[in-house]
């Protein structure tokens, strides 16, 4: 499942923004500053979340090289819409890689900021953590909801 | 020929990126025309001639499968060519557009050129590119 989902995201941040992220084991320590976190709830037989969190800089370069802008062109809504959309593609490639039936439905994705200082970064069975150049990605399912 | 295009995505981002890609691609385009959804959608159709649909699935309000039944079964609609760009990439979820006349399909993520082979199926002769190129292109 996990590698379904690390297939999914390389596969998204590869072909739509020209992203190469890597498997690292310090990627955990590159979560800093100010974030976002988008995710798409899943809905169906099980309930679950499939997201992203990174950085706003990250974000901000991820959204110029979508819509071919210069950084300080992409406004904050579209960095969020780019991010909600990332987590949108993510998680309609998983559900393709995992053969999911037709019974699982995506809804609409949601997002909200944080702090990466304040949280506790660390990879497990239900999240990866990359590295993009010096920044962190997590990419989660969360089966909590 | 130059093609009224409409694009129907919920997403903002989304809908301007195909916008740019469609030139990109070398459509001849002469007015593009953007909804949120299906019902947006509809409301442009009711005040102007549409060449071409291009539409997400997942949306608010009114969906894509709603979209394309409202198309279908308008004899002023119904021969519009509807492209599907979305997320979904199963089968079972996609078999019963096709069978309801949907004409091509773009699983995002995409490249460029996949919205380009796609229209070029399907607007086949009648497909003029221009002189871009879309080796090396920058979305």
């Amino acid at each position: 499942m996990i590698e379904n989902l690390k297939a999914a995201t390389f596969e998204v941040l590869e072909t739509m923004f020209f992203i190469f992220p890597e498997s690292l084991e310090e990627a955990a320590t590159l979560f800093h500053g100010s974030g976002i976190r988008a995710w798409v709830p899943v809905q169906g037989p099980k309930k679950f979340r499939i997201g992203l969190t990174m950085s706003l800089s990250l974000a901000r370069e991820m959204a110029a090289n979508f819509l071919g802008l210069e950084k300080d062109e992409v406004s904050p809504e579209r960095i969020e819409d780019v991010v909600k959309e990332t987590a949108n593609m993510v998680a309609g490639s998983f559900l393709r890689r995992e053969e999911a039936p037709g019974t699982f439905n995506l809804q609409p994705p949601e997002a909200r900021p944080l702090d990466l200082d304040g949280e506790i970064w660390k990879g497990n069975a239900h999240n990866l953590l990359l590295a993009v150049e010096d920044s962190g990605l997590e990419v989660f399912l969360d089966t909590s909801h | 020929m130059a093609y009224n295009v409409l694009i129907v995505d919920d997403s903002a981002t989304m809908r301007a990126l195909v916008r740019k890609v469609l030139k990109i691609a070398g459509l001849e385009l002469g007015e593009c025309f953007e909804g949120a959804n299906g019902r947006e959608a509809l409301e442009i159709l009711q005040h102007n001639w549409i060449d071409l649909v291009l539409s997400d699935l997942h949306m608010p309000e009114m969906d894509g499968a709603a979209l394309v039944k409202a198309l279908r079964q308008n004899h002023l609609w119904q021969t519009i060519p509807v492209v599907l760009i979305t997320t979904e990439g199963r089968r079972e979820v996609l078999a019963p557009f096709f069978e309801s006349g949907v004409q091509g399909y773009i699983r995002k993520p995409f490249r460029p050129e996949d919205i380009k082979e796609q229209l070029q199926t399907i607007l086949g002769e009648a497909w003029v590119p221009n002189d871009r190129e879309l080796e090396g292109c920058d979305f």
